[in-house]
Parts: structure tokens; sequence; C-alpha cells
């Protein structure tokens, strides 16, 4: 085989890069899109639980309860949405949905405190989002519980025993959105590659463009470099940008090394590439490679750690995820713009996205060439 | 409308369909692939934390705080450690997600009564689990620091008497997986229907379609029905998978699930008709359809991250995402058990979408056709 | 296939362009191309002429490396198709039946990625992309997108970005389908353009008319070479006597002419009917009596020299008929 000439390779280039940007309608979807969806993780993901709404039943309508309720909603998670007269209206603000947590106190309750026995309060959780009631019960648990030792003495005898003095690293107010962001990164340049890639040979193919290219001395290596390259920069003036807003807007700090990240995002792009190749290259029409890239790409979000941590994952899922490139590209990310890690600590990851981005490549490369030799 | 025509059109989606098994094959097996990783794989419950513990203490109190820490179920000691710059190293690397110090003289420190301070230190590159984590730790210590207390029976002034409805373990699959069946459906609705349309352009069958004496709703709604049969038949596979193989309990009726799914497959289907009718070019529409239904479903439904948690800009833009609709009747139906009553406003909110969809998709075929 | 082995003309025994040796190809158990040989002769217009499914296609994409030979071979300027196809992309020019140009591309950028890689640049490139433009007469509209051209000028711009490099050897695969005639005119004065500068081109078509425009003309039928002559020795190898048959129900006659006894094949052809016959005499009163038994009338029934399309039936017949 003769050496590739960087000449086809460029007009190859050139012409890719003439149609991504020749129809007005697909620009936006190259930049203005990521942004929008950097916007999106940005303020949609959230899994801090803040204002959520609660119902509040008081049946004692006392000045100590009133108390109880105003301390629920000052600690700020919380916010009353409901203010209910009867039993049957918490019933009703949880199957309609308007409330995820509903809190009742009796008739007696401020006796029952005064007595000194213990009062109680009941609680309701809607368990369909398990997800913020979860969170939104461990909160109100906790609000309850400084109140009720507050008014015991219980504090000061706790306060002699071992007691927890948590301190968190890298994100100490534990902003979900210092963790979200800069996985978006990942996500998004994995949507670009496939989306750019899944259909360039196969929409070749079914307008008969192949063939013109096929007769023509360009190798299969020179065709394939020719449609990745435009798709690679695009991915990477994507990262730029999604790292400007990032740091600028969402004020996420980027405490590692530019260039480690520039790094692991070449070897991440391979394998976007790769997959997309993949796909165009089997697939016989472009819906059927429309179909099999959403395929690839909801499990490679869904195993990736994104939203979801392995670690709770079923053994089985966690050893699928070491062959998901996502995955460590994730934690390459999110370690250098948090943690300020660099390659000593980060190496594992680099040998896993080189080893995947690689091989993937070189097999997309021999299957495209063996499709159209 | 004739419905001869009307039936004419959707035979021949079906055969042509039928012409294509690799994509029908897909069109079933996609949910159904994706319901059984998502159901597996997605859960929010966090469990087997991994924590390091650095026990400069090593008394059989110490021991029996990181004993209480693994009883938990929550965390699991994943590594013991001998120096404060382990712990470091073990944080930045990402090897555990949080590490529990115990300082030397913790067990004289409890003995004495004179405040006993165990450290822990989280990964917050990790606020998910860390903020998780902090939560079941602080209940733990809490806990083991009441245990100590001479009065055992005195009892904490103000009880709190939780009843969850529901979903009574909180468990996150119970709530994924009608999430789940919402999500897909706006992916694969839009998704077949954008390309189907798109692809007669390109290849000027459509011109011959326009040619023919059809009237353009004939066609939207010819196009429309086997998709939107095949659309149930994965609402229905998914249901089973979720029910069968998850536990899902289905508690209310399941006439009123497929009704609601008519009305959201014929909105979504009519979205991507009306985007491929738009945009002419299988590319353009399919990456149209991604950022139209696929991400605002993922993250303005509510399928995972509360809308109340929103800024209120997003949570109004929520509004216009039909999946928000959608999840909360298939969650209301599989575990509220709920009926028309309660699921009104979102059966309306769907309605309304599906006549949007339907009106722009006939729109755009008038629009060609002139 | 001795018989075919027809005299070649007088170009083609300088030294053939094009040399087919027992091509076959195999789609699973269907036979496409059944042991096909010939030569084609340097500066040629060779026709490839077939029915739908004949196995034109497959064979044209045997020749410029788009298809693997399953057995056979074929040398195409002196190169082998199997083993120096990287040189030989350099010098064979195609064009598809499929308009294979990129829509979204202006004209000028087409043309400048092609000439690109073909290696065309400089000067070389300016001249050749003025000649295309004036050729395809699309000088104006170099700036235009592609996809806004008549069908005619995109013929012609995809003819003119397949011989960009100036090859020696040109492969057009159904070139003028769906063009109008008066378009179909001049792509084959474009044709003769090319074959007078010296270049071969090999021409797959259906339209009859264009095979007349061929110096020689290979008939394929089911994958097999079924005839290989110039047009004027192919109609002159009709032994049989052909009649051209009016009457006032062509259909009709069809039918009825067909069972009659020394006609050995009849077809519609326009208005008319033509009537292979074994003896013109015999033939020509079986043939009025029978129109008149059954109450037709007979407007003319005279003897016509075959055009192509009767050879091309006949041959096609002799040969065992349309799948």
């Amino acid at each position: 085989m003769t050496a590739l000439s960087r000449f086809r390779i460029r007009q190859i280039v050139r012409k890719e890069v003439r149609q991504l940007l020749r129809d007005p309608r697909s620009r936006p979807i190259l930049f203005v899109a990521p942004m929008v969806q950097l916007l999106l993780f940005g303020y949609a993901v959230n899994t801090d639980v803040r204002n959520t709404p609660l119902a509040v039943l008081d049946l004692d309508r006392s000045a100590v309860s009133r108390e109880l309720a105003d301390e629920m909603v000052s600690s700020g998670y919380f916010e009353i949405a409901i203010q209910a007269e009867r039993p049957s209206e918490l019933v009703e603000a949880l199957d309609r949905g308007q409330v995820v947590i509903a809190l009742e106190i009796p008739p007696q309750f401020s006796r029952d405190l005064a007595s000194g026995r213990g009062a109680s309060v009941q609680l309701l959780v809607d368990g369909t989002d398990s997800n913020t009631g979860t969170i939104a019960l461990g909160y109100l648990r906790r609000a309850i519980l400084a109140y009720g030792l507050r008014k015991s003495d219980l504090t000061e005898s706790l306060a002699k025993g071992p007691r927890l003095e948590p301190r968190a690293w890298f994100n100490p107010s534990l902003e979900s959105r210092a963790y979200n962001v800069p996985g978006v990164i990942g996500i998004l340049i994995l949507l670009m590659c496939l989306l750019l890639t899944s259909f360039s040979v196969v929409r070749e193919r079914e307008l008969g463009t192949l063939d013109q290219l096929r007769v023509s001395p360009v190798k299969p290596a020179e065709l394939i470099l020719g449609k990745t390259i435009p798709v690679a920069v695009v991915a990477l003036i994507d990262l730029a940008l999604i790292v400007a807003v990032g740091t600028a807007w969402f004020g996420i700090p980027l405490r590692g090394s530019l260039l480690v990240l520039l790094a692991a995002s070449l070897l991440f792009i391979l394998s976007g590439l790769a997959a997309g190749l993949l796909i165009s290259t089997v697939s016989k029409t472009q819906q059927e490679a429309f179909l099999t890239m959403y395929l690839v790409l909801l499990p490679s979000i869904v195993l990736s750690g994104f939203f979801f941590p392995i670690h709770s994952m079923p053994e089985l899922f966690q050893w699928i995820s070491y062959l998901n490139p996502v995955r460590y590209f994730l934690e390459v990310v999110r370690a250098v713009f948090l943690k300020g890690a660099g390659p000593v600590v980060l190496w594992p990851q680099f040998a896993a996205l080189l080893i995947l981005g690689t091989t993937g490549i070189a097999v997309a490369i021999r299957r495209f060439a063996r499709s159209i030799a | 409308m004739s419905r001869r025509r009307l039936l004419a059109i959707a035979r021949k989606e079906v055969i042509q369909l039928g012409r294509d098994p690799r994509s029908l094959i897909l069109a079933f097996l996609l949910p159904l692939l994706l319901v059984l990783v998502f159901g597996y794989a997605i859960t929010l419950d966090v469990r087997d934390i991994r924590l390091a513990v650095l026990d400069l203490d090593v008394t059989s109190e110490s021991r029996k705080l990181v004993d209480a820490f693994e009883e938990s179920g929550y965390f699991s000691v994943h590594r013991r450690l001998e120096r404060h710059g382990d712990a470091e190293r073990m944080l930045v690397g990402g090897e555990v997600s949080a590490v529990l110090v115990i300082p030397r003289d913790f067990a004289a420190d409890v003995a004495a009564r004179r405040g006993a301070p165990v450290q822990l230190l989280l990964d917050g590159s990790d606020a998910n689990t860390a903020t998780i984590a902090l939560g079941y730790a602080d209940a733990i210590v809490s806990r083991f620091a009441a245990d100590l207390l001479p009065v055992r029976d005195v009892s904490l002034a103000v009880e709190a008497e939780t009843r969850i409805w529901y979903n009574q373990t909180l468990e996150s699959r119970n709530m994924i997986v009608p999430g789940l069946i919402a999500v897909l459906m706006s992916i694969i609705a839009a998704m077949l229907t954008s390309l189907t349309i798109a692809r007669e352009w390109e290849r000027g069958t459509m011109e011959q379609l326009v040619a023919t004496p059809v009237h353009r709703l004939e066609v939207v709604f010819g196009k429309l029905l086997p998709y939107v049969g095949i659309g149930l038949v994965d609402v229905v596979l998914a249901s089973a998978v979720g029910v069968l193989m998850f536990g899902v309990p289905l508690r209310g009726s399941a006439a009123l699930l497929l009704a609601a799914s008519v009305l959201f497959l014929l909105g979504a289907q009519g979205l991507g008709i009306f985007l491929s009718a738009a945009l002419r070019s299988q590319v353009l529409a399919t990456q149209a359809a991604i950022m139209v239904t696929y991400l605002p479903a993922l993250l303005l439904s509510g399928f995972i991250f509360a809308i109340a948690n929103m800024p209120a800009a997003l949570q109004v833009v929520s509004y216009a995402v039909p999946a928000r609709y959608f999840i909360t009747v298939t969650r209301g139906i599989f575990l509220k058990g709920v009926g028309l009553e309660a699921l009104l406003g979102s059966l309306i909110g769907l309605a309304i979408y599906s006549v949007i969809g339907l009106a722009l998709a006939s729109r755009a075929f008038r629009k060609e056709i002139a | 296939m001795s018989e075919l082995a027809a005299p070649m003309s007088e170009l083609a025994a300088t030294r053939p362009a094009v040399r087919v040796s027992g091509l076959t190809k195999l789609f699973g158990a269907f036979t496409a191309v059944d042991d096909v040989s010939f030569d084609v002769g340097t500066g040629e217009i060779f026709g490839f002429l077939g029915p739908n499914g004949a196995g034109k296609t497959t064979t044209i994409k045997m020749l410029t490396g788009l298809l693997h030979p399953t057995s056979g071979t074929a040398e195409i300027a002196g190169l082998s198709i199997l083993h120096d196809l990287e040189t030989l992309k350099c010098r064979i020019g195609y064009m598809s039946q499929l308009f294979s140009l990129y829509a979204d591309l202006t004209v000028e950028e087409n043309i400048d990625l092609f000439a690109g890689l073909y290696g065309v640049r400089g000067d070389r490139l300016e001249e050749r992309k003025a000649w295309i433009l004036e050729m395809a007469g699309i000088g104006e509209q170099a700036r235009r997108l592609t996809a806004d051209l008549p069908l005619g000028f995109k013929q012609r711009l995809a003819l003119g970005c397949a011989v960009i490099h100036g090859p020696p050897i040109l492969f057009l695969d159904e070139p003028t389908s769906g063009v109008d005639p008066v378009a179909r005119r001049g792509f084959w004065d474009l044709i003769y353009d090319l074959s007078e500068a010296g270049t071969t081109v090999f021409v797959s078509t259906h339209y009859m008319e264009e095979a007349e425009y061929c110096h020689r003309l290979a008939l394929m039928n089911r994958g097999r070479l079924i005839a290989l002559d110039s047009p004027a020795t192919l109609r002159g190898s009709m032994a049989d006597p052909l009649l051209e048959l009016r009457t006032d129900d062509t259909p009709r006659a069809v039918e009825l002419v067909k069972g009659l006894s020394g006609v050995l094949e009849a077809s519609m052809y326009g208005r008319a009917l033509h009537v292979l016959v074994e003896d013109e005499r015999a033939a020509t009163p079986v043939i009025s009596e029978a129109l008149d038994n059954a109450g037709l009338t007979l407007r003319s029934l005279r003897r016509i020299e075959p055009a192509l399309e009767d050879v091309f039936v006949a041959r096609v017949r002799e040969a065992g008929g349309v799948e």
C-alpha cells in the first residue's frame, strides 16, 4: 500500500466542511445546540433539593406547631405549597403530584411536647419520585430531629459524645452543578461524533456518490481521515465552548491543566469517531444507522456514571462499564476540573482511553476498507 | 377524508417496514433492550459507598464505630489506611468516595465525655454520592452516640413517623421504569416518523404521492397509523418487562395507560412528520428530532431531575415538554393507581400536544404541496 | 462463444484498450455475468446493450473496480483489474446512471473536489475547469448549487468531472437515462468529441437510437454476451425477412399473427406490427387471409430493413428470451 496523500485528504476535508456548513439549517446543530444543551444540563440537572413543595396539615394550631412548620421553611429546603385543613387534602395533594412530601401535626402536639412524654408528627412521602423523596425525607427528618433536640435537654449530652465532622473536598458546598457540568463535555462530544459520522458513509452509499469516490484514486484510509478530521475539529471547538461557558458562566473551577483535558479529549474523540464510522459502515440505510446510533448512545450514557453511580449498579453492568470509553473520559474530566489531577493519578484512565480509541479506530478502518474495496 | 386511501397509504408503509426487517427489529428491540439495561443499571439508591478508614486510635471503641458503618449496608470499607497522605491519594484518584478518620484519642475522649469528633472526608466532586453519603454517615454517628448515652430509654422529643406512599421502599426502579417508558416513546416515536417522511423526499417518491388525489390528512394519518401501532406494542413490551421482571406494580388501569399512550404517540409522531417534511433531509431531521425530543424528555420531564428544583424559567419551559405530562400519567397509573380524575390535567396537556403535532404535520404538507 | 468472436473493427485491431476474458460474477446462486470475453479497441465507442438485469452494470462495475469478479479477469490500458487497480484508477473515468455528484456543493466545488482527488491542479486545473464549464454550457452557473441545475446540465457536469483527469478510457453506465432527446443528442456530440480526441468510450444504454451511434455493439442477455458487431453488420445479419404490418387493431393482430405457420415472431412496434417470417412469399397470403377472416382491415404489408431493435428482439429470442 502506497503512502497516503495529504493532498487528497485535504480535498475530502474541504468537501466535508463545505457540506457541513452549506446548509443553514444544520449550522446551529454544530455549535448552538451544544450550548443550549450545556445550559439545559447546567440548570436542569440539579440534584440539590431546594424549595421542595411541602404540604402542611396543622391540627394543633398552636404557637409551638407553627414554630415547627416555620423551622422547616427556614431551612431553605422546603416551601409550604399547601396549607391543608383536612387530612383528605393531603391525600389529594399527593395524588395530584402537587407536593412530594407532607407534614401532619396532630392535635395534641403542643400538649405532648410540654408534658415531656415526647410528641410525634407524621410525614407522608410520595415515593414515585424516589430520588427527591429520599433526599427530601432525609432533610425533613434531620430538621425535625434538630428541632426536637433543641426542645429537650439531650443536645448537651449528645455534644459530649462522638460527633461527625464532615469535610467535603474539591467542592465544599457539594453543589451538584460542579459535578454535572464537566460531565456534559463527555456526553456532548460523544453525541457530536456519533451524529456527524454515523450517517456520513451510509448517506453517500444511498445517494450513489460513494461509488464515484471509489473509482477515483482516493484510498479508504484517506476517505476516513477526510471525513473524520472535520468532525474532530467540531468536537474540539465544542469542547472549548463548553469549557469557556462552564468556567465563566457557571463558575466551575478548572483546577487542572487544560493540556491534560485536551489530550484526553483527543483520545476520547477517537472512540467516538470509531463508533460512528462502524455504525455507518454496517448500516444499509440511514434509518438503520439512526436506530443503531441510539442503541449505542443511550447505554453509553447510562453506563458512564454521568447520572447514575456506577458503584451501585449490579456487578455485570459494572463490568460492562469498563468497556465504555465515556466512563474513563468522565473520570478524567471531573478529576481535572475539580481535583486538579494530572497524568500521574490519571494514567489508568488514559491507558484505557488509548486502548479503546486505537483498537476502535483500527477495527472501524478495516471494516470500512473491506466494505468499499 | 377517504378511509380507503388512508388505509392504502398505511398498507404501503407497513409493506415498506416489512421490507426493512432490520429497522423493524430494532424498533422493537431497542425499547426492550433499553428498558432492561436501564432497569437494571439505573439505580439512584446509593449503596456500598466505597469508604476508606484511617483508624489512628485502634481501640475497641473505634472498631465498633467502623463496624457500625459497615453494618449499615450503605458503606463498604474498601481500604484501611495508615497515613493521612494516603487519604488524599485515595480521594484524588477517585478510588473511594469518602474517608473516615478516627483520631488518636477517640476512645479516651468518649470515655471522658468531652466530645469526640470523627472526621469524614468526602469526595465533593461527585456531589450526589457525597450528599447522600453524608446523610447516612450523620445518621450512623448519631445513632452510635445515642447508644452510648447512659439513659437508653430517653426518647427523642419529637418523633417523626414516616409513611411512604406508592413506593414503600423508595426503590428507584419503581420510579424509573414508568418514566423510562415515556422517555423511550418520545425518542422512538419522533425518530421513526421523521425518518420515513424525509426518506420519501430524498428519494423523490413524495412527489409521486402528492400527484395522486391523496388529501394531506390522509397522508399524515396513513403514515402515522403503523407507527402508532409499533409505539403501542413498544409500550406493552416495556410495561411487561417492568411488571414481570422488575416487579414494578401496575396499580391503575391499563386501558387508560394505552389511551394516554395513543395521545402521546400521535403528538410525538406528528412532530416527527413535521420535522422531516420541513427539513426534507434524513440527517437533519434526525438531528433535530434528538434536540427537540430526546434531551427535553430526559432533562425537563421530571424523569430523574425534579422540576421543582429548577430555575423558574426552566419550570415554565417544562410545561411545553409533553414527556412531562406523559410521565405524570405513567407514574400515576403504575404507582399511584389513580384514574382519570387525578390525571385530567396531564391528559388535557397530552391531548393539546397531539392536536398541535397533527396540525403541524398537515400544515407542513400543505406548504410543500402548494 | 466462438461465433461471437466477430471480425474486429480496424480500430480494435490496433491495440485493445480493454481486453475482457472469462469475466464472471455470482451473487450467491445467481449468475449476474457469465463468462464474458471481448476486446475494445482504442478510440472506439463501444456500446453495451441489453434489457434491465442483463448484467451490463455489473460488468462495468467489475471493470471499474467497484466489484470483484468471481472469476476471470480484464486488462484495461494494459493494466489488470485484479492487480493494478490503484494505477488503473487514474486511467479511467466513470459516470453512473445515478447522478452522483454532490448536490449540496456548487458546480465549481464539485469540479475542484474531483480534480483534487485525481491530482489535477495548478494551470491544468484552470484549463480543465474552463473546458468543463464551456462544454457543459454552465459557465455562468459555476457558483450555483448543483442541486439547482436542470438534469441535462447535471449530466454534462458529471461527464466533465468523470474526464477531468483526461482518462484514456471512459465508462458510462446508462449516462442519459431520464434526459430529453435534445439533451441526449448534445450529450452524444460530447462523446464523439472525446472519441475523436482518442478516448475509448465504453457506454451502456437501452436506447436503440443511441446504440446506432456506437462503433461496435455488444448485446447482453441474462449475463451472457449474445452478439458483438457494428450496428450495420448486426442489422445485415438478420437472415429472415421482416415485414411491417399495419391494420386497424394492432393488439388483436399480434395475437392472431403469432400463431400462424411460417411466422417466427410478431411484436408491436409503435402503431405497426413487425413480423419475422421464414419466407416472404409464403407468409404474405397466409397473413392477409387470417386478418380477413377475423374481420380486420389490412392497411399495408411490406418488407422493411430491420432496425437494431428488431435484431435485438430476435437475438434475445434466439438466446432463450428474457428471464
